[in-house]
């Protein structure tokens, strides 16, 4: 066992690991216009992206968004999921590939067609304007809306297909128990279905959490110029300014942002599940 | 509390039937068991009982109201599951309390009444457990508690104990049937074990594809079934195919002559029913039965007998040590013995089949 172990674990540690090692080694560099950067053991670049009222304003809009999305998500996607789960006909096995369907298609290519959408010249737009109902075009797109429409379709098959594995695993009888008990629907939700798929809500909040804090191709596309979110920031930073070390500071930062967030809501979440005796009160 | 009736109840699933007809009532108090092979709608006709499964037609009357559109929750029933359906996430003291708070019972009283009802099935100090830290039995008794504690005007079982080893079955079966009665709680119990059925139950209703084939006590249902199919399935019997020769002489399809009771006979063709515990075996050179094998049951002795080509099945208590038949073995001659009442006609044509 020891033998395959080993060499997996090294594999996966080179890949996992060392491009993020190098990265923070990278973000304690100075930056040089001539020679790109210098070795250097600074926190100057961590500073400024702090004291930066602009980078702490591209935090915040990505952690509102990347929040906003993540409970939007879990919203539109835990009755999904239920649905699914609970589906016994021969059509379960189409209906889950239909939630999987806009994983075929890439990132950018989904954008470019919510822009066909939701554009100033786009369908609905090019609609309204034709039937005569509206005599400017409907600002559909580029703001905090439009990329939150934008993420939420690319993140919700993720967050569906988590919690219909795990609401599958919570077996009917038990739900039918609790309503023979005199529980109307809404109270069996509450009480029965929701506490015994939390694991699976934090798995999949989790998941999306982490998709949403870096997006990139839905900002860039549907949020327009003046939009920015924290992937988009370090890619300036990598290719447009050519700052490896700041980019490099702004990466570590999103990072250990997503990183400890996650950690905390999890378990949250986690303390909650194992508690069962709250549920008495 | 009230009683339980069923009125032309049916499910049809698309085109096959999974229950095609069931009239029933269930008085007020008393215990009766759905009994009959696997997939003949005994779970089903429970389910639409509770509300789980909407009736394709007919009625459900609990107390004398028609409960048939109403949602499960707001019927009073309890139920008791197969596979117990315990709340994984609630401790042994929640998952009992829960139906007394859907029904805003106070906290005092909820109390008292769920550590009554873990008294009541012997789990008293267990109250903070979860289900998974039970054992099978344990778990069995929770789903008990949980479904009793909130005396539902009809109580529910099905197979309840189907997932215990025999020993712990045959005592939980006497605590269901002492607290049914000490509660008089109106009980509906679905069973495919017919010892089961009728040790608890004060009524069977034996059931086949659908559709009910008799109601009855225990004796009624063993002394008089209504046809071959309830003649068989409750208990062991010998079937004999064939037609009546003259009054009280029957012959069998083998061409063997069998003397059957002299009552006017059901109209149409025949099947001959004979307990196996009513046929007498005695060792006789000259006897016109052969015995083919001999089971030593313990108490009981079953004798494997052919009659001139018809397969008998006769079990006895087993002879003591000095009598003549103890020493019979197989490929011994017999004669064969019963008192002609015993054997009886039942019509062959299975209603609803020709
Ligand atoms: N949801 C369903 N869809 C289609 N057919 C069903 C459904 N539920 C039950 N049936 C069919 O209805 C018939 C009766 O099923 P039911 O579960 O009531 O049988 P049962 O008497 O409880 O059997 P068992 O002793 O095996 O539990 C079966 O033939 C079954 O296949
Ligand atoms: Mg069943």
């Amino acid at each position: 066992m020891a033998a395959l172990v080993l060499p997996a674990g090294l594999l996966v540690a080179l890949l996992l690991v060392a491009p993020m090692l190098l990265l923070f080694r990278i973000s304690l560099n100075e930056y040089s216009p001539t020679e790109m950067m210098r070795e250097a053991t600074t926190a100057a670049n961590y500073l400024r992206a702090v004291g930066d009222p602009y980078y702490r304003s591209v935090l915040l809009t990505t952690l509102t968004v990347a929040l906003g999305s993540t409970l939007l998500t879990l919203g539109l996607g835990f009755p999904t999921a239920y649905w699914l789960a609970r589906m016994e006909s021969r059509w379960k096995s189409f209906a889950t590939i239909v939630v999987m369907f806009p994983l075929l298609v890439g990132n950018v290519v989904r954008a470019a067609g919510w822009l066909a959408l939701l554009g100033n010249g786009g369908a609905i737009n090019a609609s309204l304007l034709g039937l005569g109902l509206i005599s400017a075009p409907l600002p559909l797109i580029y703001n905090t809306g439009a990329v939150v429409v934008g993420i939420v379709a690319v993140v919700l098959p993720y967050m569906v297909l988590t919690l219909s594995a795990v609401i599958e695993s919570i077996p009917r009888n038990v739900e039918e128990a609790a309503s023979n008990l005199g529980a109307p629907s809404w109270t069996v939700f509450r009480r029965v279905v929701l506490p015994l798929a939390l694991p699976g809500v934090a798995a999949g909040s989790v998941l999306v959490f982490v998709l949403c804090m870096n997006t990139y191709a839905s900002a860039v596309l549907l949020g327009g110029p003046r939009f920015k979110m924290m992937a988009p920031a370090v890619y300036d930073q990598f290719v447009r300014g050519n700052n490896w070390p700041f980019g490099a500071a702004l990466a570590f930062i999103l990072l250990t942002i997503t990183l400890v967030l996650t950690v905390l809501g999890s378990a949250a979440l986690g303390r909650r599940y194992r508690r069962p005796k709250e549920e008495l009160s | 509390m009230g009683s339980l009736v069923l009125e032309a109840l049916a499910k049809r699933y698309g085109t096959s039937v999974a229950v095609e007809r069931v009239d029933l009532e269930v008085r007020q108090g008393e215990m009766v068991a759905l009994l009959g092979p696997s997939g003949c709608g005994k779970t089903t006709t429970l389910r639409m009982v509770a509300g789980f499964v909407a009736p394709s037609a007919g009625r459900v009357l609990i107390g004398g109201a028609d409960v048939t559109q109403m949602p499960p929750h707001a019927r009073d029933t309890g139920m008791v599951f197969q596979s117990y359906a315990l709340f994984p996430h609630m401790t042994v003291a929640a998952n009992v309390a829960f139906g007394l708070e859907m029904r805003r019972v106070g906290r005092a009283e909820r109390d008292t009444r769920v550590r009554e009802a873990l008294r009541l099935v012997r789990l008293d100090g267990l109250e903070d457990r979860l289900p998974r830290q039970l054992s099978g039995g344990q778990q069995q008794r929770v789903a008990l508690a949980r479904a009793l504690v909130v005396n539902p005007a009809v109580f529910l079982l099905d197979e309840p104990l189907s997932n215990l080893d025999a020993k712990l079955r045959g005592e939980v079966r006497m605590e269901i049937r002492a607290l049914q009665q000490r509660l008089g709680l109106t009980t509906l119990i679905v069973t495919h074990d017919q010892e089961e059925a009728l040790t608890m139950a004060d009524r069977l209703v034996v059931m086949e594809r659908g559709r009910v084939r008799q109601v009855g006590t225990a004796e009624e249902l063993y002394e008089s079934p209504a046809d071959p199919f309830v003649a068989g399935f409750v208990g062991q019997c010998n079937l004999v195919e064939g037609a009546l020769e003259g009054t009280g002489v029957f012959r069998a399809a083998s061409g063997a002559l069998l003397a059957c009771a002299a009552t006017p006979p059901p109209p149409g063709r025949h099947v001959l029913a004979l307990r196996p515990e009513r046929i007498e075996v005695t060792p006789a050179a000259d006897g016109p039965a052969r015995l083919r094998a001999v089971t030593y049951l313990g108490p009981l002795t079953e004798y494997h007998l052919d009659l001139d080509g018809t397969p008998l099945l006769a079990i006895r208590p087993t002879p003591t040590a000095g009598e003549p038949s103890r020493l019979m073995s197989a490929g011994d001659a017999v004669t064969l013995s019963w008192d002609a009442s015993a054997a009886r006609l039942l019509s062959a044509a299975q209603p609803g089949q020709t």
